[in-house]
């Protein structure tokens, strides 16, 4: 997992790019490999959950996500460590992140 | 679903998962499972927030005129609008539901990912309000080379 985190003019911009085939029924049974996508993404700053995305399998292969929050309202200043947490369909949990620059 | 019943419900996903519960941590997979499995985005959003007044022009998505790679199609999606959750979602796929954000309370609405389309087809975004109210756009994307989808 890659995570950029910058703050700018009072918001904290930040960038994931995840790691999964993000292989729904169909497309596992055309490539036959396993079913395999993230089911859940979560951002956390200072045990602060800042952005949370439900996700599915028609997000492209390893999925690309950006996001944008207020850094007063999130308690988030420079130096702080944006963590990304996701699961998958098959329970596999992965952490990751980056302190904000 | 009544608020109340949605409220309880959010309490509960907050305990069962660790994570604090300054956001409604919503897993929207387990709580509208109908939603996902929806095939066209009219029966998808009706499944995820019910029947709802859509108010148009507020929001812009920002997605090529032609995708030349079906795999990824970059999506942009913003407002002005102070929101709770947007969702995404299209029907160029077996199903509609592509995602579903939450912004919690210190969230802005501009928002970029990727999806896979595998032919022409709408991008359709729904976002909810802070004020409770209901907001909507459509874009269609026209795809040149289809997504590995099935």
């Amino acid at each position: 997992m890659k995570v950029k985190a910058k703050l700018k003019k009072g918001n904290v911009s930040v960038k994931v790019l995840a790691k999964s085939p993000m292989a729904g029924k169909e497309e596992a049974e055309k490539k036959k490999i396993k079913v395999e996508f993230i089911t859940h993404m979560t951002a956390t700053v200072n045990d602060k959950v800042v952005w949370e995305a439900s996700t599915g399998p028609f997000l492209s292969k390893n999925p690309y996500m950006q996001f944008v929050f207020n850094a007063e309202k999130a308690g988030a200043k420079k130096g702080d460590k944006v963590v990304i947490d996701w699961i998958d369909s098959n329970g596999k949990t992965k952490k990751g992140g980056k302190k904000i620059k | 679903m009544q608020r109340r019943k949605f409220l309880s419900l959010g309490a509960v996903a907050a305990v069962a998962t660790v994570l604090p519960s300054s956001v409604s941590a919503t897993d929207f997979r387990k709580e509208k499972p109908a939603a996902w499995q929806a095939e066209g985005s009219v029966e998808a959003i009706k499944a995820l927030y019910g029947d709802i007044k859509l108010i148009e022009g507020k929001i812009k998505i920002k997605a090529p005129k032609l995708a030349e790679n079906g795999g990824a199609v970059p999506i942009g999606m913003k407002s002005k609008i102070e929101v709770e959750s947007v969702a995404l979602f299209q029907d160029a796929n077996p199903r509609s539901a592509v995602v579903v954000f939450e912004l919690g309370d210190s969230g802005v609405f501009d928002l970029k990912t990727k999806i896979k389309m595998r032919k022409t087809a709408n991008v359709t975004v729904i976002a909810k309000g802070k004020d409770g109210k209901f907001y909507s756009a459509v874009k269609k994307v026209e795809v040149s080379i289809g997504g590995c989808g099935g």
